[in-house]
């Protein structure tokens, strides 16, 4: 059975593939996070979007393991589930000076945001939150690239080739924007965010083709609408 | 393409944005990160009676995408690349992107 068996708006195999994956990777740790944790981590993330009305309970949520966050990771994983647009500066540096490491902090805001993404997709076609997987013993890898660095963000980035040396040149290609790098503190979370974005939106290749159409049921400009209309909700000026 | 579009109604759900399904969109985007299921459920049979079921799960994937995004960029603190910003300056007027809380995350470096 694939993922999105139960859906009757048809859904492109190339999406289900790469959520299934995405899914099935939970089952392992993570760079900072045991698998335990960041399971841990998007249940949280939907049990405030439960309270806030904007994702329903499904009757089979999957594994919830018992672990207990600390209260700062609890409070940056509420405020990304459900109020995005109140994010700033001074919030990140609270969350630092309470606890949580840079490196933490980029692993929490790449899988809530990740999760949340295919949650909203479900919601949307109109099938139950996939359950969580069941989680397997082990430590992170706790690998942070040496390259990263304060540039314009927050948190620090690798930059781009050839500042961001060998290892940007292998992630990044020739050139990255800040969202795509913005989680790149925490290379696996860049990645999965990475191939994501060229599979859900279109392939970067393709960017500047604005007749370019990578969706069979939307024009480009119509993507473009569902897009801006989002960002407009959650006021993000990037 | 020969059509008026209002890029206010992106922002004012009173106008109407003047492109071939783009209220339908709007109705459903709204509904989709919104806290009413009826409301979802009436837009969503809406879109798909204005642009086909497969427009359903193209929204949705669009939809769950930038809410991604939105997350990774107000959630980092990123700005926006200096080429974004080039001749952008009016729309984002337009818009009232400037009012935003993350706009601080770009004008903070120029």
């Amino acid at each position: 059975m694939s993922l999105y068996d139960d859906s009757t708006y048809p859904v492109r195999k190339d999406i289900e593939d790469i959520h299934a994956d995405q899914f099935d990777q939970l089952k392992t740790p993570g760079t900072w996070g045991t698998s335990e944790q960041r399971l841990t981590i998007i249940n949280e993330a939907r049990q405030s979007a439960y309270h806030a009305g904007t994702l329903e309970k499904p009757t089979n949520p999957g594994i919830v393991p018992n672990v207990e966050l600390s209260d700062v990771a609890r409070r940056v994983v509420k405020r990304l589930a459900i109020a995005p647009k109140d994010m700033d500066q001074k919030f990140y540096n609270q969350a630092i000076e309470d606890g949580l490491t840079d490196s933490q902090y980029v692993e929490i805001v790449g899988l809530v945001a990740r999760f949340t993404c295919f949650d909203i997709f479900a919601r949307g076609i109109d099938i139950p939150l996939r359950p969580l997987p069941s989680p397997t013993s082990g430590p992170p890898s706790q690998k942070r690239p040496k390259e990263a660095v304060i540039e314009k963000a927050w948190v620090p980035t690798i930059p781009n080739f050839p500042e961001g040396g060998e290892i940007s040149k292998v992630l990044f290609g020739p050139w990255q924007p800040y969202i795509m790098r913005g989680l790149s503190l925490v290379p696996d979370e860049f990645t999965a965010h990475f191939d994501l974005e060229e599979v859900q939106y279109m392939p970067s290749a393709h960017f500047l083709e604005f007749d370019y159409q990578h969706h069979e049921g939307l024009t480009r400009p119509q993507v473009e609408i569902v897009a801006a209309r989002v960002s407009a909700l959650n006021e993000c000026f990037y | 393409m020969g059509y008026e579009v209002d890029l206010r109604a992106l922002i004012d759900r009173e106008l109407d944005i003047g492109f071939p399904g783009g209220n339908e969109l709007l109705d459903f985007s709204d509904a989709l990160l919104g806290s009413k299921k009826s409301e979802l459920d009436t837009s969503r049979l809406a879109l798909s009676e204005s642009l086909g079921p497969e427009a359903i799960s193209a929204a949705a994937i669009i939809a769950a995408t930038f809410t991604k995004n939105d997350r990774v960029a107000n959630g980092t603190g990123i700005p926006a690349e200096p080429r974004m910003m080039e001749g952008s300056d009016d729309i984002r007027e337009l818009l009232g992107l400037k009012k935003y809380k993350s706009a601080i995350n770009t004008y903070r470096h120029m």
